[in-house]
């Protein structure tokens, strides 16, 4: 026993060593401490490479580090000077003109009209293989042509006026473009550096930025460290010294981190946290521009039945869902786009049980007689599981079906979507940009890449085609919620569930220019502590 | 020894090729590949990033390139991190993942080999049940409990150490929590076995003869049970050390250690083709030289083995 | 079979048959017979989960999300619940008594709770709030109890055809390779020590993802990545019995391969197989509790004990029911596996028949 007793405190000896020789390590010395903001991004960015990104956590490192023509207002994400100064349009709303301002790199390269065609060149090249090169492609005259391989870079309607002119010419109007330059589709790199150290040019000891914050340390899977770029042209409105990005993937780690301070703004938290966590001061919560829905195979019977659909829509009682099983304050959603200023949210059809019940007896199935075997496919979350059991006991209550529900992990559960391997799946959709269009031509046209669904209906794409070529305003709406309704209304493509919410946790009374928008974008320049 | 030694080096090279052979091909099967995305990219991006990757040209080729590309000891560029390669990451979180383990593993035996002495001299008795009991609890509560209520406890509640981190982050402290509980199965086990095995000794001919001899008993134990005692824990540390690889998905997961365990699943989960082949490339490698080395030991200890 | 032999110190012993002998060890053993009597206890329980007096395990009740254990009715504890709440809320604007309109929302509250009817995945129409969560419920408003029990059964379902399945593959190539010896064996072996030298976990994600995720699949994955140990221990007990006299004695006599593998040899191995089996099921379990933990478990509205542990483990602070009842129950059934498994191993172990 007293053996025993020995090795123990040999190793607790030994390891209360150990943890007083941490502390001296972590005492800061400096009389003004630096201001340091610490932020859980979620998970490990593919890249640090503008042309290699996508995705939320990739987005945020970005707008740290780099600038392109515009970037965001903090509050409204309506596109403000960046590394252009001011710009004009000509009459036909085609060709744009940015005046860039004398910027450099972090190592005082100048950064010139050319920098900026030599890089949206670099990001359209098909070996670049950038994956949101169709953005550009989209809006930009000869862009596509040249990702494609079609053409050479000189068809890309860009150029360098003068060093500090730049110019393009878009292939149609596009009322949206000057929002989209803020995305990292459009990005300035510094080629200097690219051309030097090749595929490494963003390790730490390499890179050179032209953002708010440059890249002072980087550990993958551990956290990427950014402090204030003194050589940016609007330093002086940077008020955090240090800027720590984690990327915890575990909610419950992130949280009880958030609860010692060591974090200090989180995005989410575990379930059966939320109720507690919802009545916590720092707890912001705003609308976003997702929508929750089901996407049918309408390709198989009985999902190509309009009548089959209607009554597995009916039948949810979406205010419950939300009240009782996401409980985030999301909203209940009876169309395909979320709400915006200028569009507000389409009430396609409304729930009725005993509607539903008649649509599915017409359809061959009095009181679920003969339903066949459906499974519900969803992605491995315990969000998406909660939802879809719901689902499968409302659609055995209402319509007495009996439904399987399948978890499959992401990539298989992608491949099943995207090759029709599924009767219903569980799908979300962000905007890429302000306008219905992104939901309702990204995920319904028949032709559409994200029309994993196969939803086709010759009326409904005759409407957008139509909103296409039309100006923006209340007319072009018009149209578009014409075709919403035909979408939702009548064909019932998809099962609409609600409108997303994003739940914030981070000390407002601490920390300024944070604030809630649509998009769920917060640049971190305008952070600062108060 | 050294013949011997350069026998199991070149037994190896076999089947290293047959495993690196095996996964190659598994893995492409599984739905899905490294570029799948939620929105679906069109077939002119996707083609270019193919193109990229090597990935548009026929399988064969692609596997005798990557076997060409082993053989130099390139692993190869990561699909789903770009910035960095395999042969980074590995460098990178495989010296925290077995450090993490290590010092896991020690504290188990220590403890373990304690408790088991213990639980043997007194054997049936409150000390003994209690023990068992509690190491049976180590190996009958997931890790993924252990864990999350070891940190609620001492670094939420009682606010003795960090919550979550790794060395840079706070120091040395910053390994107690994810060390312990990582250690707790382990310990487990080990008590068990050297529990049973301290039994066998006592009750064997030489110990008894000892005994008859007068010898005290922390003598006897010392001298003689431990050594003949620890061969079951020193076979067991092989198959221990390919659990201990299990054990740290979850502990570096929930402690946010940047090691090698996550790459084990995430790799998978993200069909990051090279990545997966490098995790397994060095989780092979290091079980055959962690059973190398375990037969060392073992032929140390138990001088009937010898090595020819 | 009574004969009478000496053992080896000379002391006169009585020879009962090997089973005989295990049993009274066993018995004798009071952590081992605790271990079968709650195994046996588990057993019954699961069996009869089907005709047991407790709510499905899958009936979701919205109103009745999170509720305490309590032999309570649901609806009282949703009356005290509101109640106290107000009492708080007054007690914060200094008064003692509720308002009017307070009382009136509590009593419109009881008057509803009371009448309140919901019709049931059954099909019966019942009085909902009159429904009692002994064990609390879940997040779904899903009776805790039965989610264990019906957990229980998918667990130790898992525990057990994946030790016999493995136990199965394992004794049969081990016994084979043993007795055939030779390249067979060779070729054998080099084969379990690929398999042992590749993440079991790499092979189980990538098994499921190309054939689907099913229970099937499950318990094939978990097999074929877990037989080779039983294979090398079979393997080695097999080498040692091979030249045994009563091999030869069969082998002379003109008895094939297949018969001696079969009659003889797995037969004389069974007081290791046994044992080992016995404590393969409580690794299972884990098993499962880890791939649980992984996203990888049995597809809902199924749990098994790892799926309820994975989601009551964050609501450990919150709603800590979530968390203890299902580990309390896992943790016992293992405990009692893992005893009976030890007890089993010192009653047929012939090594320390008769000695002190």
């Amino acid at each position: 026993m007293k053996k025993f007793l020995f090795a123990f405190l040999i190793v607790a000896v030994a390891f209360s060593a150990f943890a007083n020789g941490g502390k001296e390590n972590a005492a800061p010395a400096a009389a003004s401490e630096p201001v340091v903001f610490n932020y859980n991004n979620g998970t490990e960015p593919q890249s640090l490479d503008p042309a290699e990104i996508q995705g939320v956590p990739e987005h945020n490192v970005y707008m740290s580090l780099f600038e392109g023509l515009v970037t965001y207002n903090p509050e409204t994400l309506a596109a403000e000077p960046g590394l252009a100064k001011s710009w004009e349009v000509s009459d036909d709303g085609l060709t744009w003109t940015f005046h860039l301002r004398k910027a450099n790199w972090s190592d005082g390269t100048p950064i010139t009209a050319q920098t900026v065609v030599d890089s949206w060149l670099r990001f359209l090249s098909p070996e670049t293989a950038a994956v949101y090169a169709y953005l550009p492609g989209m809006i930009i005259d000869g862009a596509a042509d040249y990702n494609a391989g079609k053409t050479g870079p000189e068809s890309v309607a860009i150029k360098a006026v003068d060093d500090y002119t730049f110019q393009f010419k878009l292939n149609g109007p596009a009322p949206y473009a000057l929002g989209m330059l803020s995305h990292y589709a459009f990005a300035v790199v510094p080629l200097h550096v690219i051309e030097k150290f090749g595929s490494k040019w963003t390790r730490p000891e390499n890179i050179v930025t032209n953002g708010p914050y440059k890249l002072v340390e980087w550990q993958p899977h551990d956290k990427i460290v950014m402090e204030k770029n003194p050589s940016y042209w609007d330093a002086a409105s940077v008020k955090l010294d240090k800027l720590v990005f984690y990327p915890i993937e575990d909610e419950n780690t992130a949280l009880n981190m958030y609860k010692q301070g060591d974090l200090d703004w989180i995005e989410t938290v575990p379930d059966a946290q939320l109720d507690s966590m919802k009545l916590d001061p720092t707890y912001h919560v705003n609308a976003a521009f997702i929508t929750y829905y089901y996407e049918f195979n309408t390709t198989k019977a009985p999902f190509d039945n309009a009548d089959v659909r209607k009554a597995l829509s009916m039948s949810i009682n979406r205010q419950e869902l939300v009240d009782k099983v996401t409980r985030g304050g999301q909203f209940p959603a009876f169309g395909l786009t979320p709400p915006l200023a200028n569009y507000p949210a389409v009430v396609a059809f409304k729930e009725d049980a005993a509607k539903a019940k008649e649509l599915l007896a017409k359809a061959g199935y009095p009181n679920g007689q003969g339903f066949p075997k459906t499974t519900i496919l969803y992605n491995t979350s315990e969000g998406h599981k909660k939802i879809a059991e719901y689902v499968q006991q409302k659609w055995k209550e209402v319509l007495n079906i009996d439904v399987t529900i399948e978890n499959q992990e992401w990539a298989t559960y992608l491949d099943n979507r995207q090759h029709q391997n599924f009767d219903v799946a569980r799908a979300g959709w962000q905007g890429d940009y302000v306008d219905p269009n992104t939901f309702l031509t990204d995920l319904l046209y028949s032709t559409a890449g994200n029309n994993d669904g196969r939803y086709s209906n010759p009326e409904y794409d005759k409407l957008l085609d139509k909103a296409a070529t039309m100006p923006d305003g209340k007319a072009r709406m018009d149209v578009l919620r014409q075709a919403e309704e035909i979408a939702i209304g009548q064909d019932m493509a998809v099962i609409p569930f609600y409108y997303y919410t994003r739940s914030n946790w981070i000390d407002t009374n601490k920390w300024g220019g944070w604030y809630t928008n649509i998009l769920d974008v917060h640049p971190f320049k305008n952070i600062y502590k108060k | 020894m050294s013949k011997y030694i350069l026998r199991r080096a070149l037994g190896l090279i076999p089947t290293m090729f047959i495993i690196v052979t095996i996964c190659f091909f598994f893995i492409r099967v599984a739905p899905g590949g490294p570029f799948s995305s939620e929105k679906k990219l069109p077939p002119q991006i996707l083609q270019n990033i193919q193109k990229k990757y090597n990935m548009d040209k026929p399988l064969m080729i692609q596997y005798v390139k990557y076997l060409t590309d082993v053989a130099r000891g390139d692993l190869g560029p990561s699909y789903k991190y770009k910035d960095y390669d395999v042969n980074f990451f590995i460098k990178e979180s495989l010296p925290k993942s077995m450090l993490l383990g290590a010092l896991a593993l020690l504290l188990a035996v220590i403890l373990g080999i304690g408790t088991g002495m213990i639980s043997s001299l007194r054997q049936n008795s409150f000390w003994d049940y209690l023990s068992m009991s509690v190491a049976v609890i180590g190996i009958s509560v997931p890790l993924f409990v252990i864990a999350p209520v070891f940190m609620y406890i001492f670094a939420m509640k009682l606010q003795w150490l960090p919550v979550a981190g790794w060395l840079d982050d706070g120091g040395v402290k910053m390994l107690i929590l994810p060390v312990v509980s990582l250690s707790a199965p382990y310990f487990a086990t080990v008590a068990r076995l050297s529990r049973a095995s301290f039994l066998e000794s006592l009750r064997s001919d030489y110990i008894r003869t000892a005994k008859a001899k007068g010898l005290k008993t922390s003598v006897i134990m010392f001298k003689h049970v431990l050594k003949g005692a620890s061969l079951p824990v020193v076979s067991y540390l092989g198959p221990a050390f390919s659990g201990i690889i299990t054990g740290s998905i979850v502990i570096e997961q929930i402690f946010r250690i940047p090691g090698l365990g996550r790459h084990f699943v995430q790799s998978a989960f993200n069909r990051d083709y090279t990545m997966i082949m490098g995790t397994v490339i060095v989780y092979s490698l290091i079980l055959v030289i962690m059973n190398f080395l375990v037969d060392v030991l073992y032929g140390y200890l138990d001088p009937r083995i010898s090595y020819k | 079979m009574e004969t009478t032999v000496n053992n080896e110190l000379n002391q006169h012993v009585k020879g009962v048959s090997l089973w005989q002998d295990a049993w009274r060890r066993l018995r004798k053993n009071k952590m081992a017979m605790f271990g079968l009597y709650t195994i046996i206890f588990y057993a019954v329980i699961s069996l009869s989960a089907p005709i047991l007096p407790i709510y499905s395990y899958k009936q979701q009740v919205l109103g009745h999300q999170f509720l305490r254990p309590s032999f309570k009715p649901a609806g009282q504890l949703i009356y005290e619940k509101k109640s106290k709440f107000l009492h708080a809320m007054a007690a914060k604007e200094g008064r003692t008594e509720l308002t009017a309109k307070e009382n009136q929302e509590l009593a419109d509250l009881k008057e509803s709770l009371a009448t309140e009817k919901k019709k049931l995945l059954s099909g019966e129409e019942v009085l909902v709030n009159n429904r009692v969560y002994i064990l609390g419920t879940d997040s779904l408003g899903r009776d805790l109890l039965s989610r264990i029990i019906y957990g229980g059964q998918v667990s130790i379902m898992i525990g057990l055809i994946g030790a016999l399945a493995s136990m199965l593959i394992g004794v049969v190539l081990g016994a084979l390779s043993g007795y055939i010896g030779g390249r067979f064996d060779t070729l054998m072996m080099r084969f379990v020590d690929i398999m042992y030298s590749l993440p079991y976990i790499l092979l189980v994600i990538i098994f499921m993802a190309i054939f689907g995720r099913n229970i099937a699949n499950l318990f094939f994955a978990l097999a074929i990545v877990s037989w080779l140990t039983v294979a090398r221990v079979v393997r080695g007990q097999v080498l040692s019995l091979k030249n045994s006299e009563f091999i030869e004695a069969a082998r002379s006599s003109g008895a094939g391969t297949a018969r001696i593998v079969f009659r003889h040899l797995i037969p004389n191995t069974s007081g290791v197989i046994i044992v080992y089996t016995t404590l393969r099921v409580p690794a299972f379990i884990m098993l499962e509790a880890f791939l649980s933990f992984l996203g990888l478990g049995v597809q809902a509205p199924f749990a098994s004990w790892g799926v309820l542990i994975q989601d009551g483990v964050y609501a450990m602070t919150t709603y800590p029911w979530l968390l203890w009842f299902p580990a309390a129950a896992m943790t016992l059934f293992l405990f009692s596996m893992n005893f009976l498994g030890d007890g089993l191993r010192d009653a047929l172990d012939p090594q320390s028949k008769n000695k002190l």
